[in-house]
């Protein structure tokens, strides 16, 4: 932010304002700001809208019908169940990961975070496949854990499947958000505080975590919002019958029966709100936390 | 008995031997240097001491104990880095606090020892600053005092000076010796700066390509350099070979012939005697305090320094000269 | 050593982990029968056959081409001038636009397209069920890559040096763009362009709700294939998978130039 901030400050600082000089220039931007407004802040500006639109003029009735309403409730607690635990474990997965990519040696390393980045593109309804041919009720897995007597029967098609195949995309996201916040960590510093007494966990504890922590926050808000905003895997697995937020929102604009745009804009609302919010408490966090050097 | 001592040290990075056979002993209260150009092994072997790097062969002993095999946790030894390696999310005292809460001290002895140790450093008032609004010299007074707080054996010092700029590293260097002083403190200070190195030692230890080529006090290992090697990294040196000693002194010798240019006398051809070399001036060069001549005897050209009386004193190029050299200020070196 | 081998073991692990769906996936793909066994019962390459013989997918792969191809061409063209002049001329516009090339970031697809389904269902655009509203919202999807990365390429260059020293020796200011100012982009922008591609072909929201079958793309068609052999489904994974693989590696081939240069 500061670097960007810098040298725009100064030129602005040396030139002397005159707003309408450059608007042979500024016509360039327009076709940029026409089709940013027509495809992202027009939909955005009718979903705020519409969401306070009722059948007899403006309200909060949409509102207070989804508050009300178990069915609604049940789809943001699914949401948030699968976003938490995939993001969780798929933070912690990637940070071990991330953690141990940084002591392997540069060719291995690269060809990992390389892999990881195509790994990464295995996502939404090919990714659902592959896990239906893994873990489905005839899937490879599902039928040597259950010869080896480890398993009965696995539901790919529930919360806990949906978990595994959410956790499975966020990983390789963690990984490439997380790996080069490691580069922050100096190895001058393990060895500082071995000398000063410190076992391995406690410069983890005291000295590490703390410099990667704002990372790892940032990363987690990350895939929390990816895993609360996905649709494409869960749609696909479940054809729809899986009650997470995004597939009410699409069914209420795209399904067969029973089309209610506004009230699927209200729950948009919602949505956005949340994931606004823990943005902002993540930025907040941020300023709050030191900033090095 | 010495307080510390090392004994046959070998460390080999795959193939290739950084230092093999290295043995010292260290006094009580010593201020030993360690000399030597970058890439030489240093930094290596004080890493093997400090136990962040595990020796290929030999034993190191520390006031009776065998501290080869212990953990890095365990050898009571405090280490300074280059770049400080100050923990960037915590305060100055949470710093310098980080091996007292280790130690698991109460608190109100971790306050009491910080508080010491803070003056002792000269760092009152800095306690809450984060090392990122400190200056370097301040930085490398966190550092020293971080690893002094917890009252180590030995003191490990890793080139901690190189990193700042002339006027600091004079004050800190004098700050430094006169803390260990204080504290009777063993250190070992590794340097490629022979000037910082003669300055503070009680001993330096001059290192070459992982040997340690000489071990003995700053005047002996500056007036009598062991190896030709030693004589041309402490300062400047005329190393005449066999056939220039032979030109100018009538006999040959093993090696070569060290003359420091400050020991040679320069002479008016006029009160020159019959055991001193005539020659002729051929260049001159200000140094400061000091005039260093370029003379050529015999076919030979040596290095004169004289101090710089002004104007008046200065001997012109061509000037026909007499030098005397005093047999105890030559040096045969391997 | 004993850290090294951990730390090994831990990447091997992570490397495992992704690497079991793909290699699965390939199995199925490759196998000619794979009923309610762990292992397939024999192998055959019928499935790609078959898949690559299917007009139906050739078209729906044709057209994710398109649309993709024809997304970044318009991006490019829009999105290269707008971050020069912002930075050339108008560089206290960089802090507005880092925030408003987040919204698509922010905003989940499914929600953009509740509004766009009902704003351009009829009226004077209507756009919905044909190609050209993908290629709008994939503009909006290509536009963090491609900002960031053209941005970043721009910050770490003389700018005002660069146009000046052009403009003295006689260029005018679109020519010293194109002339002096564009090279250095290239790299930066072919890296962003190749990831983004590989985004949009993996696009299935947006092709989904907002076109489905009228203009099937490659994502739409195979979720609409699903309850077809999964031999086949499979085929069409790699397929897909391959073709990705091959873009990022593009991508990180350019990404590593960039970084050496
Ligand atoms: N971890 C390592 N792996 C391989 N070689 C190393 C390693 N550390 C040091 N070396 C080699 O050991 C030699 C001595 O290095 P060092 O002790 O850092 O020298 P100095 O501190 O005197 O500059 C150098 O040639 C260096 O390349
Ligand atoms: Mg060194």
């Amino acid at each position: 932010m500061l670097n960007a901030l810098t040298p725009a400050a100064a030129a602005a600082a040396g030139r002397p304002r005159r707003p309408f000089r450059h608007w042979r220039s500024a016509l360039l931007l327009v076709p940029f700001c026409v089709l940013l407004a027509l495809f992202c802040l027009a939909p955005l500006g009718w979903v705020v809208l519409h969401s306070v639109q009722g059948d007899d003029g403006p309200g909060f009735g949409h509102f207070r019908e989804i508050l009300a309403s178990p069915f609604y409730r049940l789809a943001f607690i699914n949401s948030l169940y699968i976003s938490l635990w995939s993001s969780g474990c798929g933070l912690l997965i990637a940070l071990i990961g991330a953690a141990s990519l940084r002591r392997v040696p540069g060719r291995l390393r690269n060809a990992v975070v390389a892999f990881t980045n195509m790994t990464s593109n295995l996502a939404g309804v090919p990714l659902a496949f592959a896990f239906v041919i893994v873990i489905g009720t005839n899937g490879a897995l599902t039928l040597l854990l259950r010869q080896w007597g480890w398993i009965d029967d696995f539901h790919l098609y529930s919360k806990g499947g949906l978990c595994l195949i959410y956790t499975y995309f966020q990983i390789p996201l963690g990984v490439l958000l997380l790996y080069p916040a490691f580069d922050a960590l100096d190895d001058d510093w393990q060895q500082a505080s071995a000398l000063l007494g410190a076992r391995l966990w406690q410069y983890w504890w005291h000295v590490a975590l703390p410099v990667i922590a704002p990372a790892i926050f940032g990363t987690f808000i990350l895939l929390f919002a990816n895993a609360m905003g996905a649709y494409a895997s869960a749609y696909a697995l479940t054809t729809g019958n899986f009650n997470l937020i995004t597939v009410r929102i699409a069914s209420l604009v795209s399904g067969d029966i029973f089309l209610e745009p506004d009230l699927a804009a209200a729950l948009s609302v919602l949505l956005t709100l949340l994931l606004v919010l823990v943005c902002t408490v993540n930025q907040m966090l941020l300023k709050r936390s030191y900033r090095a050097r | 008995m010495s307080y510390v001592n090392v004994t046959g040290l070998a460390r080999r990075f795959g193939g290739t031997t950084v230092f093999e056979n290295v043995g010292f002993s260290l006094d009580k209260g010593e201020f030993v240097t360690l000399l030597g150009p970058s890439g030489c092994g240093k930094s290596t072997l004080l890493r093997c001491l400090a136990g962040l790097s595990r020796p290929d062969a030999g034993r190191i002993v520390v006031a009776g104990d065998d501290i080869t095999d212990s953990v890095p946790q365990r050898r009571g030894i405090g280490m300074v880095f280059q770049n400080y390696a100050l923990f960037p999310t915590m305060t100055v005292a949470a710093n310098i606090g980080f091996g007292l809460r280790m130690q698991r001290l109460p608190a109100d002895d971790i306050e009491r020892k910080l508080a010491t140790v803070i003056d002792l450093v000269e760092l009152r008032g800095k306690e809450s600053h984060y090392p990122h609004q400190l200056s370097g010299g301040q930085r490398q007074r966190v550092a020293l005092a971080r690893a002094l707080v917890v009252e180590p054996r030995i003191l490990l010092l890793d080139e901690p000076l190189s990193a700042l700029d002339a006027r600091i590293r004079a004050n800190l260097r004098e700050q430094i010796r006169d803390i260990q002083r204080r504290l009777d403190l063993t250190t070992l200070f590794v340097t490629h700066d022979q000037e910082e190195a003669m300055i503070l030692s009680d001993r330096i230890f001059v290192m070459d390509k992982g040997k340690i080529v000489q071990a003995d006090a700053a005047e002996t290992v500056y007036t009598q350099p062991a190896t030709e090697f030693v004589a041309r990294f402490m300062g400047s040196c005329n190393l005449l070979d066999a056939a220039a000693c032979t030109r100018l002194f009538g006999h040959g010798i093993d090696g070569h012939l060290a003359i420091r240019p400050e020991s040679i006398e320069l002479l008016a051809a006029a009160e020159a005697g019959a055991d001193d070399l005539p020659a002729t001036i051929r260049q001159h060069q200000l140094l400061g305090n000091v005039i260093r001549y370029q003379v050529e005897s015999r076919g030979t050209v040596l290095l004169v320094d004289r101090l710089n009386r002004g104007r008046d004193d200065l001997l012109p190029r061509g000037s026909e000269v007499g030098l005397r050299i005093r047999r105890e200020d030559m040096r045969e070196v391997g | 050593m004993r850290a090294d081998l951990y730390h090994r073991l831990v990447v091997a692990a992570l490397v495992a982990l992704l690497a079991v769906p793909v290699l699965a996936t390939l199995a199925y793909s490759l196998a000619g029968n794979w009923g309610a066994t762990i292992l397939p019962d024999s192998f055959s390459v019928r499935w790609y056959l078959q898949l690559w013989h299917d007009p139906r997918f050739l078209s729906a792969f044709g057209h994710s081409l398109l649309i993709s191809v024809a997304t970044l061409l318009l991006s490019t063209l829009v999105i290269v001038p707008a971050v020069f002049v912002v930075f050339y001329r108008f560089p206290a516009l960089d802090r507005t636009m880092n925030l408003l090339i987040l919204l698509p970031f922010a905003v989940p697809p499914v929600v953009s397209s509740v509004g766009l389904l009902q704003l351009y269902a009829d009226g004077p655009l209507p756009l919905v069920g044909t190609p050209w509203i993908l290629i709008g919202c994939y503009f909006t999807i290509a536009l963090p890559f491609m900002y960031r990365t053209l941005a970043d390429s721009l910050r770490g260059m003389n700018l005002h040096d660069l146009m000046d020293a052009a403009h003295l020796l006689g260029a005018s200011t679109p020519r010293a763009f194109l002339l002096v100012v564009a090279p250095n982009l290239r790299t930066g922008l072919m890296a962003s362009l190749f990831l983004s591609f590989s985004f949009l072909l993996g696009e299935f929201v947006f092709a989904n709700i907002l076109v489905g079958t009228r203009y099937e793309t490659l994502q739409v068609y195979l979720y609409s294939v699903r309850m077809t052999s999964g031999h086949f489904t499979s085929a069409i994974v790699m397929s897909y998978f391959v073709f990705t693989l091959v873009l990022t590696w593009f991508a990180t081939r350019l990404g590593k130039q960039e970084s050496q240069a």
